[in-house]
């Protein structure tokens, strides 16, 4: 117990003289110590994939507060302010705003006024049940809105898109590899239904179909993974980059 | 002097009077020069003679907007051969009556040669209104050749912009919808559900409210009043809710009534067995067995995402199972409105399993409202308390890996279903079962049998159905090149 | 000693399945960080998605308008930031007019950030509100989008800067998001590009090419091309734009190509968790077959 708290003591140390000693590097600019702090907490975070320590902890619970900070802020500045404070009472937001002082005042916005302290009254035990309604207003408006739009480009402009011929032809005559891509794209589209189809058991040629779909819908699922995987490892390298070049000056960018 | 010196001397003044001549002659051709203008160059350049005039073929309102904008196609001079060599392009001229009765024209637009139609809105600039609906214009096209050389077209009209009530493009849409709502309807009946009226009657009385209090707010403040507003609110807050009923309630209430009678009131709609499902007893007769608690995680979704809403239905078979079995579980919550209701949830099905004592509210806990420290608690808990079996059903982002990651170095069974397509590949490798997509919600129909739900499901098949049909028929048509019907079939909004 | 040998091969099977992953996670780094050091790169090709966007751009006339979406985070910004710049300098370079806005309040900055690195430095005779504007960001995720469609300045009254927007003379001719040629949206989620192609390029009868991160392109797929003009999908994407780039405008090798110069790392990782994917199966497939021998050679 003593020696780990004296080795957590002595990296506790070692992480200050590394920190100081890298913003000694840039000439205590202003610029090094923002590079520096930003290098520091990525070494915390990626020190989890050894093993959970304080450091992680620290820079996690960091970025949690900023994070919820910037959001309330950005909230505060781009949504109450000019939607709705702008609205009522112009002449208020003049010193921030001042283009929007001039305009007149429109009540209208009244109502979502209410509709947000309805939406409030969901801390209030006594009073919750108040909230509800505003918030059917935005399940009802959201799903009415939403029914239409995904009805015409995620439903009948997919019917459009898989209306493509198994022969392909190009200026030079038939085209093997489109051919194939169509017919490719047009059994899957159709497997991939079968396996949802709910009503029916999945047997015989039906349950073949069916199992051809989920062939696919793996392969899918599968391509899916892999650029999720190049999405991650893109994220690191750009991390890299900044540790080795901003940071280490290593490189240069 | 001798005879041939006098000849010589005599031409002298003639020569001299043709140099004098010709040097003002000169000066008089570059006087001249400086004084001539493009018209006289024109003028003294080889006249071209004007083009044929194009020929207006129809000149109307544009279809399916709001009004404001006119549609023109004429047919092409017949001295335009497409390559501008001889004309070059052409012009549209409108017109209009002033306050005096007397026409004005503008010249609204060039276009290329070529082109044989325009489609007229109006001017933007400064604000002004750009073609205002029901005002009689007339149109002229002009065809030319050069800036002197053109001819004129016969000025055609009068034609008004106007807007249209209805949009003819979006009929497919349309029928789809109600299609849609009609199939859904019908089978909800048919599972024995009822079908509630009173929406079609509500839902518009508080349309009309809101618009009637706009228009008397706009009274009271500005004193501008729109009367046609006030009183059209009524049929255009009711005419969705109107159509709706007429078609959905008026066709398919009756056609599920008919066939839930004709089985004699006892409808069981038909879904295929869910392995994920199965797969349920199993994993709480594990925990059983094990002594170790079972984890049901609800995601990271809002009371009001359908995923979350499918995942209440099953937490409340796990949790009705649990309770037979005694066994213990914790449902760690993201949403405190989620946690509320799977409160309910869970304390409802351990009362219908004849355990009410044995509920415990502290099952269900909220733990925080930040993703990624949500999912360092539910790690920790899994390392900790090494649950037999874990759910992971509902909505979830990027914690997804990290959880069925950390569960399988826990050595828990688990089981996961997600509406998240991006999410579902990391299930699928780290769990045992997974319900992809629409499985879930078929998992909470399968498990509730719930007439709304089964009756939804049911319509959504019916509509996988028209699908896959409809994509046949494309195909072949698409395959043997029959065009016109393919662009029959398919939308063009 | 057969026995022992087989227990030892055993044991070492095992040893080999149950690999600490930390191992695996220095090869990884290795991977990435080795070709980052040494400028390890490979060349890309567009492939038709990527140069389906990119001829959509460069075949719009001078002035025509642009509307460029910022809907992701600092956290997304490794992959899209590269496609970002390559757009709107291409943008620039077409002599097109730029309009900027966001759906995601993160958006904010990064257009700034944008418009500091990209324009101000690499095309100074642009001038703010002439050439180019900044709408900022406007709460309401698909439900701007919805509004916008038919009329911008119910929903924008000044610009991020404070401007009013009738004052502005880009903003003079245009009225709703119909009078924009094309609208290329910077999606790392929700809202996103998605949410563009519902909500505005559908509706609205206006093209829409899409630039997401790598986790959300396999989504897109379906909507191109007939809803969707063009896609870059992930670093990779962004590469081949890039790349396209240098093909035509010989001047954009001059400046920064992440995207391009994080493709080595990227190419040199992947391969080494395939060798991992391909030697865990391998490994898998081995011990299984021993166990059934096992299991068989311990029945008789």
């Amino acid at each position: 117990m003593k020696t780990g708290r004296l080795v957590s003591i002595a990296i506790f140390i070692l992480v200050i003289a590394a920190f100081l000693f890298s913003w000694w590097r840039s000439d205590w600019s202003k610029s090094g110590l923002l590079v520096t702090t930003g290098a520091f907490l990525t070494l915390f975070i990626l020190s989890f994939l050894y093993k959970d320590n304080p450091y992680y902890k620290f820079a996690e619970h960091l970025f949690v507060g900023v994070s919820a900070a910037y959001w309330m802020m950005m909230s505060f500045w781009n949504i109450m302010v000019p939607n709705l404070v702008a609205k009522l009472y112009p002449s208020l937001v003049g010193g921030a705003l001042p283009a929007l002082a001039d305009k007149p005042p429109d009540y209208l916005f009244f109502i979502p006024m209410v509709l947000g302290i309805m939406l409030l009254m969901r801390l209030s035990p006594k009073g919750g049940w108040i909230s509800r309604w505003a918030l059917a207003f935005i399940v009802g408006t959201t799903a009415g809105l939403n029914l239409i739009r995904y009805l015409r480009s995620d439903f009948i402009r997919q019917i459009d898109n898989t209306m493509i011929p198994l022969v392909a032809q190009t200026d030079a005559g038939i085209s093997f590899w489109g051919s194939f891509s169509n017919i490719v794209i047009f059994i899957g589209v159709l497997c991939g239904l079968i396996y949802f189809f709910f009503s029916k058991e999945h047997k015989g040629l039906f349950g073949g179909a069916a199992r051809l779909g989920i062939w696919i819908l793996m392969l899918t699922f599968g391509a899916g993974f892999g650029y999720t995987v190049m999405a991650r490892i893109s994220l690191l390298a750009g991390r890299m980059s900044y540790l080795f070049g901003d940071w280490l000056r290593l490189i240069n960018q | 002097m001798n005879n041939f010196c006098k000849t010589r001397l005599k031409f002298l003044p003639i020569l001299i009077f043709l140099f004098l001549a010709g040097s003002l002659m000169a000066q008089t051709a570059e006087d001249t020069a400086e004084v001539l203008t493009e018209a006289d160059t024109a003028e003294m350049e080889p006249q071209l003679p004007p083009p044929a005039p194009a020929k207006i073929d129809s000149v109307k309102d544009t279809p399916n907007d709001r009004g404001h904008s006119i549609d023109l196609w004429w047919s092409l001079s017949p001295d335009d051969d497409g390559t501008g060599n001889y004309v070059t392009g052409y012009e549209i001229w409108r017109f209009e009556k002033t306050e005096t009765g007397e026409m004005d024209s503008v010249r609204r637009k060039s276009v290329p040669y070529a082109v044989g139609y325009f489609t007229d809105r109006g001017d933007k600039d400064n604000g002004q209104d750009p073609l205002p609906n029901g005002k009689d214009y007339w149109y002229r096209i002009r065809t030319i050749v050069s800036k002197t050389v053109y001819s004129d077209s016969e000025k055609f009209g009068p034609v008004q912009a106007e807007g249209q009530w209805y949009h003819t493009g979006k009929t497919p849409l349309a029928v789809a919808v109600l299609l849609f709502s009609t199939f859904t309807v019908a089978f909800i009946v048919i599972a024995g559900g009822s079908f509630d009226f009173k929406p079609f009657i509500i839902v518009p009385i508080i349309s009309v409210t809101f618009i009637w209090i706009r228009e008397i707010v706009l009274l009271l403040i500005s004193g501008s009043f729109s009367f046609q507003t006030f009183i059209l609110a009524v049929p255009f807050s009711a005419v969705g809710s109107l159509g709706l009923f007429i078609i959905a309630g008026g066709i398919g209430y009756p056609i599920g009534r008919y066939i839930h009678k004709q089985k004699g009131g006892k409808v069981d709609l038909y879904v295929r067995p869910l392995s994920g499902i199965n797969a349920v007893d199993e994993a709480i007769g594990r925990a059983t067995e094990m002594g170790k608690p079972i984890l049901y995680v609800l995601g990271l979704g809002t009371a009001a995402d359908i995923a979350t809403i499918c995942s209440f239905t099953v937490l409340g078979r796990v949790a009705k199972k649990v309770a037979e079995h005694q066994s213990s579980l914790i449902v760690p919550c993201y949403d405190p409105i989620v946690m509320t209701v799977a409160q309910e949830v869970v304390k409802n099905a351990y009362a219908e399993a004849g355990r009410p004592d044995t509920y415990d509210d502290d099952m269900v806990f909220f733990v925080t409202q930040s993703q990624f420290a949500y999912v360092a608690a539910v790690n920790g808990m899994m390392l900790r308390q090494l649950p037999a079996s874990n759910f992971y059903l509902g909505l979830f982002y990027a914690e997804s890996l990290l959880l069925a990651e950390t569960g399988s170095l826990a050595g828990s069974i688990q089981i996961a279903g997600t509406d998240q397509v991006a999410q579902l590949p990391f299930f699928i490798v780290a769990c045992d079962y997974t319900l992809i997509g629409e499985e879930l919600y078929a998992a909470s129909a399968y498990l509730s049998k719930e007439p709304i739900l089964l009756g939804s499901l049911k319509a959504e098949d019916w509509g996988k159905s028209i699908f896959i049909f409809l994509a046949i028929v494309g195909v072949i048509a698409a395959t043997f090149g029959w065009q016109n019907f393919i662009d029959w079939l398919a939308i063009r909004l | 000693m057969d026995n022992m040998d087989n227990s030892n091969k055993k044991s070492m099977l095992e040893r080999l399945l149950l690999i600490d992953r930390r191992y695996v996670f220095i090869c990884i780094a290795l991977a990435v960080i080795i070709p980052i050091l040494f400028h390890i790169s490979f060349r890309e090709i567009a492939t038709d998605i990527v140069r389906d966007l990119y001829e959509e751009i460069d075949e719009l006339p001078p002035g025509s308008r642009i509307m460029l979406s910022f809907d992701y985070a600092p956290t997304t910004a490794p992959e899209i930031q590269p496609m970002v710049d390559a757009i709107i300098w291409h943008a620039a370079k077409k002599n097109l007019k730029i309009y900027m806005m966001a759906v995601w309040p993160t958006g904010h900055s990064l257009i700034g950030q944008t418009i500091d690195s990209v324009l101000i430095p690499e095309f100074p005779d642009l001038v703010d509100g002439v050439d180019y504007m900044n709408l900022g960001y406007k709460a309401g995720n698909q439900g701007l989008i919805r509004v916008i469609v038919d009329d911008i300045k119910r929903m924008y009254s000044t610009d991020a800067n404070g401007t009013d927007i009738d004052l502005i003379p880009m903003m003079k001719t245009v009225t709703s998001l119909k009078d924009m040629d094309f609208i290329v949206s910077f999606g790392g989620g929700f809202p996103g590009v998605k949410e563009w192609i519902l909500f505005a390029g559908d509706p609205g009868n206006i093209k829409v090419g899409g630039c997401c991160t790598a986790v959300s392109a396999p989504l897109l797929y379906p909507y191109y091309p007939n809803q969707m003009v063009g896609l870059l999908g992930g670093i990779k994407g962004a590469a081949e734009y890039e790349s396209e780039m240098i093909k035509h405008f010989p001047e954009f090798r001059r400046r920064p190509t992440p995207a391009l110069d994080l493709m080595g790392p990227q190419t040199i990782a992947h391969i080494v968790i395939m060798f991992f994917i391909i030697f865990g199966n391998v490994m898998y497939f081995i011990n299984r077959a021993r166990e059934r021998k096992l299991e068989d050679t311990g029945r008789r």
